[in-house]
């Protein structure tokens, strides 16, 4: 049966973020904590296949204790095995240090075909994590992917969507995708998915999984250096212009095309 | 003439129709902004003896803001919310808005605890403290959240959550209301009482005093002709009144604590009776189930409501975020569970008792969809409402073809034990008159909206017909011709299906007490009498 990894992040709900004018950081305090939306289309996206022809899924995230009942959510979904990375020395980590950590955490999960993410989280957008995870995992990965087309025990062939049009690819086994919010509509939990997760204990697994003093997790397998954090303003401006006002700009802006080109 | 009086041109075309898609006629309109600018508009109309049509924001389906001649008085632009006051023995916030505020901006507000206080008076500023140190709400719940709370008063809305809370009525604390003769009347709840049938209200300068009607409400949720009873609180005369009475230009509203946790639970059935059953279990009838506490909404998608729903989904992008629709889903019951007395942990308990029930009926827990937070009820009240915007937009379409044709929704509730005598009559009429058609609504209180989709004319009036057969019927049982919606201009033969000409005449003989020269919202709940006459 096909193994399926699906990657989960919590990040704080995002519709209304409010930031610190002082430290330039989100505010984190009394705002609920959910998983990743673009991570829940991972998820449905998994549990489709499981669906279709059958599968093994297992959640992975990375975070404090209080991520467990993020990952019993997913559970209730229909996912099989949730596993949760948590340990202080994981704490600190850049995208790169997270990929490590996910990649030793799906090492000790063991086999599988398949690895599916989010295309980015809503909190630090990097949209960095995925591929960064592929290629610690030494896998072939393709980000964005808006459909999967087919899918065997060989290879996968996926539709994304480019600034030129539409990629068809076609990728080996095992591999990593990073989804879009246009390959599904995720579903809600039923009632007999949430016994299942009530009775459900998720796996917690620590900096064992590593090598002893490993420092390619946590702060000091860290190598980003945040210099800067700033709120950005919108730099553009509005004109509303008379058809003739409007006429002379977009000769003017055709003119500059042209001597540009 | 004062200058926010506007002669009707093209311009205010959207002012003559509302949402029943009625299409009126008026001679001028206007758009206050203050309380005086009303009174100084209403004035100068009553003294030239014009007709005046009030409008909030024109969400109504029974055609009550629909002009027909005379003036508009568009109250949309009067939407301040204009204080607060805290009731400590009874644990209660009252917010005074004006009428032109909408539920949405109402909610909003109350939800971000964020109120524009340039008009509000020291006390107001000093209890916002208090208020933002807990979470309130306002219950009830139109499903179309732009409904203007002055509209939502004079029809009494009511919504899903009327099952448990109660309509719009129980909410409302004090009005202030321009009388036809141009005076102002405040009236607070607990302070005027009808003696047995006779009543007396003093105004400004004048006194009104007279007698009720003398019919009795049918005991059902119920939104058709004025509210009576023995020795009633006056208050509620003016609360679905339908505009009839007066002017309201000024609400005070209820608010109560927001349960802890609110869940939201679709649960799908492979036939019908499975659903109803479930949703008499629901009421717990026969108190069967001494765990589940009641409900805040029992709402109910037939199979044809559920079909329209899928292919709405297939064809329509705006639909899309609809979730899968399993080709086993026959019917669907929504329920909403609200705890303010157990923890937030205990939701689960309850959901797995209610997974048992739902085996238990016929039906299968997972083929269910729980929500337990704000953004996933919202994913099941997007559904809810998806309904009967779908059946309109297919009427729109049909409507292309024929301009005549109009969707012809049921309002109706009947008590308790004739829920599965109605859903038999209608689904046997409408097999039997071969009408296409969607069931859907508040079957908690045994309220449901037929929509019949009349295809072509010779529909529409078979539709017609049956509409005023399970009028009767329904009436015969108990029941209300309007739940929710109101009479408006368009149900007035069925309030008199439901009160019968004498009821009519009384109150005829009401409005002319407040209104002798029959000049406010006229055609309002019954034809005016001048007409009649």
């Amino acid at each position: 049966m096909m193994k399926i990894i699906v990657c989960t992040k919590q990040v704080p709900a995002t519709n209304e973020v409010k930031m610190d004018p002082v430290t330039n950081t989100i505010i984190r305090e009394g705002v609920e904590a959910i998983c990743n939306p673009f991570d829940t289309y991972a998820v449905e996206e998994a549990l489709r296949i499981k669906e279709k022809q059958g599968a093994h899924i297992t959640a992975i995230s990375m975070g404090i204790p209080t991520v467990a009942p993020m990952l019993k959510e997913v559970v209730a979904l229909g996912v099989d095995e949730a596993v949760l990375l948590t340990d202080r020395k994981f704490a600190g980590a850049d995208t790169l240090a997270t990929a490590y950590t996910l990649a030793k955490g799906i090492g000790k999960i063991g086999d599988f075909d398949l690895v599916i993410c989010g295309k980015q989280a809503t909190d630090g957008d990097t949209a960095q994590v995925g591929p960064s995870l592929a290629e610690t995992l030494s896998i072939p990965h393709l980000t964005d992917v808006g459909e999967i087309k087919e899918l065997n025990s060989k290879t996968i062939v996926c539709r994304r969507m480019t600034d030129d049009g539409y990629d068809e690819l076609e990728m080996d086994l095992p591999c990593l995708i990073t989804v879009t919010k246009e390959i599904n509509t995720p579903r809600l939990p039923s009632i007999l998915g949430i016994k299942k997760a009530q009775k459900y204990k998720v796996h917690k697994f620590n900096a064992n999984i590593c090598e002893e003093n490993d420092i390619h997790i946590g702060l000091s397998g860290s190598p980003t250096q945040v210099v800067k954090t700033f709120i950005p303003t919108s730099a553009v401006e509005c004109q509303f212009l008379k058809i003739k006002a409007l006429a002379d700009k977009l000769r003017e802006l055709s003119n500059i095309e042209e001597e540009g080109n | 003439m004062p200058n926010i009086i506007r002669k009707m041109e093209d311009q205010y075309a959207e002012y003559l129709k509302d949402e029943s898609r009625s299409v009126g006629e008026a001679a001028s309109i206007s758009f206050p902004k203050t309380q005086a600018e009303v009174l100084e508009t209403m004035r100068n109309c009553l003294a030239k003896g014009e007709n005046i049509t009030v409008q909030g924001s024109r969400t109504g389906l029974a055609a009550s803001a629909v002009p027909h001649g005379g003036h508009i008085l568009n109250l949309s632009r009067l939407n301040h919310i204009l204080g607060l006051r805290y009731d400590a023995p009874r644990d209660n916030f009252f917010v005074t808005v004006e009428p032109g505020v909408l539920l949405s901006q109402l909610r909003k507000a109350v939800a971000d605890k964020s109120f524009d206080i340039k008009l509000w008076n020291d006390k107001s500023v000093q209890t916002l403290e208090k208020f933002r140190a807990a979470e309130w709400f306002f219950t009830p719940d139109p499903t179309e959240t732009s409904a203007s709370i002055g509209g939502m008063v004079s029809c009494n809305a009511s919504g899903a959550r009327t099952f448990l809370f109660g309509p719009t009525r129980n909410y409302i604390e004090a009005l202030r209301v321009i009388l036809p003769n141009g005076e102002v009347l405040n009236i607070r709840r607990g302070r005027h009482f009808a003696k047995e049938r006779k009543f007396k209200l003093k105004t400004e300068n004048n006194e009104i005093s007279g007698d009720l009607p003398s019919y009795i409400m049918p005991e059902v949720k119920s939104a058709a002709g004025y509210f009576v009873h023995d020795n009633m609180d006056l208050i509620d005369l003016f609360i679905g009144a339908e505009g009839t009475l007066g002017v309201i230009t000024q609400i005070e509203v209820r608010l109560i604590r927001l349960p802890k946790a609110i869940w939201g639970i679709t649960a799908f059935f492979p036939n019908e009776p499975s659903a109803l059953e479930y949703v008499k279990a629901l009421r717990n009838e026969n108190k069967k189930y001494p765990w589940l506490h009641r409900p805040a909404a029992i709402e109910f998608f037939n199979c044809r409501a559920l079909d329209l729903l899928r292919s709405q989904k297939a064809n329509n992008p705006a639909f899309a975020q609809i979730q899968e629709l399993k080709p086993q889903y026959h019917t669907a019951v929504y329920t909403e569970l609200h705890g303010h007395s157990v923890q937030a942990e205990e939701m689960p308990v309850l959901i797995g008792g209610l997974g048992d029930l739902i085996n238990f009926v016929g039906g299968d827990e997972a083929d269910t969809w729980v929500a337990n937070n704000q953004r996933d009820l919202e994913k099941l009240q997007f559904f809810r409402h998806a309904m009967p915007e779908s059946a309109n937009m297919l009427i729109d379409q049909r409507r292309k073809l024929d301009p005549t044709l109009t969707k012809l929704g049921t309002d109706m509730s009947v008590p308790d034990r004739y829920l599965n005598t109605v859903m038999e009559m209608y689904n046997r009429d409408l097999a039997e008159a071969d009408l296409e058609n969607v069931i859907f609504g508040h079957i908690g209180n045994n309220h449901l909206h037929v929509n019949i989709l009349p295809r072509n004319k010779t529909d529409y009036l078979k539709g017609k017909e049956l509409y005023l057969k399970w009028a009767q019927t329904n009436v015969a049982n108990g029941g209300s011709v309007a739940a929710e919606h109101g009479i408006g201009k368009l149900k007035t033969n069925m309030l008199e299906v439901m009160y019968g000409a004498s009821g009519i005449n009384e109150m005829r003989r009401l409005k002319s007490l407040f209104d002798p020269n029959g000049l406010i919202n006229c055609g309002n709940m019954f034809a005016p009498a001048k007409e009649v006459k």
